[in-house]
């Protein structure tokens, strides 16, 4: 578990891509905080001639509009990060709440729970997201809920078998004979074991938000206005002759660079994170052994 | 998963959840604020001009059988979904099956073929890379296979689509076969064919090889450690079978279970990655119909799709429960 003050130590636990990843996504964050300040131009407006290539005023080029594209991806990367974070934050907490309560009221709550997290298991997330999101109209909050909803079923299954062994612990029985109550259990023991896991997923959920949501915004079905890099991919594929042209050679890479590097940087991170974080990987050895 | 158990279980939770979907599918544009005719009567998004009569609505709303009360618009809903018929796409004009089974083949060739070659692929990858486990060899394609998986399909898709298909012009850059082309026999067709595909095929399969991969170097993995294959050594039987017979039917048991149970990932990539290349599968189809506001159309696809990779993991089970008859149903639940 994390020591506070041990900062470098931990670091120093990640490999070489995750180190890296926490660079690019430390990157990202900056981007997103002082996007106002470190872009010239504007991110909505046009500031120069249409779809010029990159040059010493617009550093990555501008879009059809003469929308500066630097300024584009600074702004965008707030998107990405807000539809991340909060699915994330939304799905998270909500899928260890679940957990939590599936796990510790056991019975018929639990019986009925986990239905319903197998039923959303086995659906496939994205014709339901398009369907969802057809629906209900686009707009950030609907897409971080449509995400949200589809998200939080793998947080739940991770907390819950980890508070049913929990519950079989001695000494969580002992604080129990000694009239413990749930609340208590909950605050001093459960909720700093689950911690680390719920964190975990939610590195995860975070990548698989922004590569839904840069789908979902590809395919004309995110918010309009958001200015998402997904957005910026969409409206450079829409562009009549994108293809017969040198356009996408700035137009398209940037936000295409952009998203890989911020999805990949995160999935490196989840990936150190869960293996000394995450029980379950012995868990996991285990499985294939049986099989 | 340990009061579910038995294989009649299973096939009811697998009803209960096509059940789930089908009610989710009636209720949705029901639940959904706002009126059919408003949609039906405005030309464009936004312009709300409903032009009907008190008179004409209650005519269309019988027409419809909107006027009946829910829970028998409930049955009859359905009773047509048990004669095949999903309702009457307002774009296309055309009942949404016919549609539906126009565009199908084209999705599922793409995802047979991403799912067979994917497959094939990691398995000779992740088996050779078992043996020179942590050689650089084994490393580099490790580092190489992780690094591209992460990507999402589309994305993956778009490079291809711009470096291959718009920047060298070896590839088509849309559609599935060339228009209006006069083909001059079956070869010549196919060819055609294979040619527009490669593209959306190769993105699908390049992002599915590293699950396959690393499943497979784990359990080869595995299995090497295990003394039965010390004893067949010791017994003195060739490699070869010894890698047949042994190591790859034990390690093909969590292969299988994965290749099916990540079907429904793959449908969601093949979506996107049609979308990119514009192939006519119903993936774009389901972009199409989104913007049209086709809601019939969304609905039937929505149905076909999730119905498919329903099928698709109670094959998964089925088929991991003849592989490997020591496993529970709990396990074959668990095992993704």
């Amino acid at each position: 578990m994390m020591m506070p003050g041990k900062y470098l130590t931990f670091i120093n636990r990640f490999s070489k891509t995750g180190q890296t990843g926490l660079i690019i996504v430390g990157i990202v964050f900056f981007m997103a905080i002082f996007a106002p300040l470190i872009s010239v131009h504007s991110h909505k407006l046009s500031s120069g001639p249409p779809l010029s290539s990159p040059n010493g005023e617009h550093i990555l080029g501008t879009d059809e509009l003469g929308v500066d594209l630097w300024a584009q991806i600074c702004f965008g990367s707030r998107i990405s990060l807000v539809i991340g974070m909060g699915t994330a934050l939304l799905a998270g907490s909500c899928g260890g709440l679940i957990g939590v309560l599936a796990a510790y009221s056991g019975g018929m709550t639990d019986r009925i729970l986990m239905r319903i997290i197998d039923i959303i298991t086995v659906l496939p997330d994205l014709p339901v997201m398009i369907v969802l999101a057809a629906f209900f109209g686009p707009g950030l909050i609907n897409i971080i809920i449509v995400l949200s909803l589809f998200s939080w079923v793998a947080t739940a299954r991770i907390v819950r078998s980890q508070v049913l062994q929990l519950k079989e612990q001695l000494y969580i029985k002992s604080a129990e004979t000694y009239g413990a109550g749930t609340w208590y259990l909950m605050k001093r023991h459960f909720l700093p074991e689950i911690f680390p896991l719920v964190a975990v997923s939610m590195i995860r959920l975070t990548g698989k938000a922004i590569v839904a949501e840069a789908g979902l915004s590809f395919l004309g079905l995110g918010d309009p206005a958001s200015g998402s890099w997904g957005l910026i991919i969409h409206h450079a594929t829409s562009f009549t002759g994108i293809y017969y042209t040198n356009f996408w050679k700035w137009w398209l890479i940037a936000p295409w660079i952009a998203l890989t590097l911020m999805v990949s940087s995160l999935a490196f991170i989840s990936r150190d994170f869960e293996r000394f974080a995450d029980p379950r990987m012995d868990r996991r050895k285990n499985r294939y052994q049986k099989q | 998963m340990i009061f579910f158990q038995g294989k009649k279980s299973r096939v009811i939770e697998y009803l209960f959840t096509i059940w789930v979907i089908f009610t989710l599918n009636f209720f949705l544009p029901r639940t959904m604020p706002g009126d059919p005719f408003l949609f039906i009567s405005a030309d464009e998004e936004g312009e709300e001009v409903a032009q009907f009569s008190e008179e004409q609505r209650n005519y269309y709303m019988a027409y419809y059988g909107l006027d009946r009360p829910l829970y028998s618009q409930y049955f009859s809903y359905f009773s047509d979904l048990s004669k095949g018929y999903l309702g009457y796409s307002l774009y296309y004009n055309q009942p949404v099956t016919i549609i539906l089974l126009h565009r199908l083949p084209w999705t599922l060739c793409l995802v047979m073929t991403a799912v067979i070659l994917s497959t094939v692929i990691g398995i000779v990858l992740g088996g050779f890379c078992a043996v020179y486990a942590d050689r650089w060899e084994d490393r580099l394609l490790y580092f190489m296979l992780i690094a591209i998986s992460e990507i999402p399909a589309f994305l993956v898709g778009l490079v291809l689509l711009f470096f291959f298909a718009a920047g060298m012009g070896l590839f088509p850059l849309s559609g599935a076969m060339t228009h209006f082309s006069g083909y001059d026999g079956f070869m010549e067709k196919t060819g055609d064919i294979l040619h527009h595909a490669a593209l959306p095929v190769i993105a699908l399969t390049l992002t599915r090889i590293s699950g396959i991969f690393l499943l497979t170097r784990s359990s080869i993995i595995t299995v090497l450690t295990k003394t039965y294959i010390k004893t067949a050594r010791a017994k003195g039987i060739s490699g070869q079978r010894i890698f047949i017979k042994h190591i790859f039917r034990n390690a093909m048991l969590p292969i299988v279970t994965r290749v099916f149970l990540s079907l429904g990932s793959l449908v969601g990539g093949a979506i996107l990655v049609e979308n990119v290349f514009a192939y006519p599968g119903l993936g774009k189809l389901m972009r199409d119909a989104v913007m049209m506001h086709d809601y019939p159309l969304i609905q039937g696809i929505f149905l076909m799709v999730t119905i498919s990779v329903l099928s698709a993991n109670f094959i998964a089970d089925l088929v991991y429960k003849k592989l490997d008859p020591r496993i529970s149903d709990a396990a074959a639940a668990d095992g993704h």
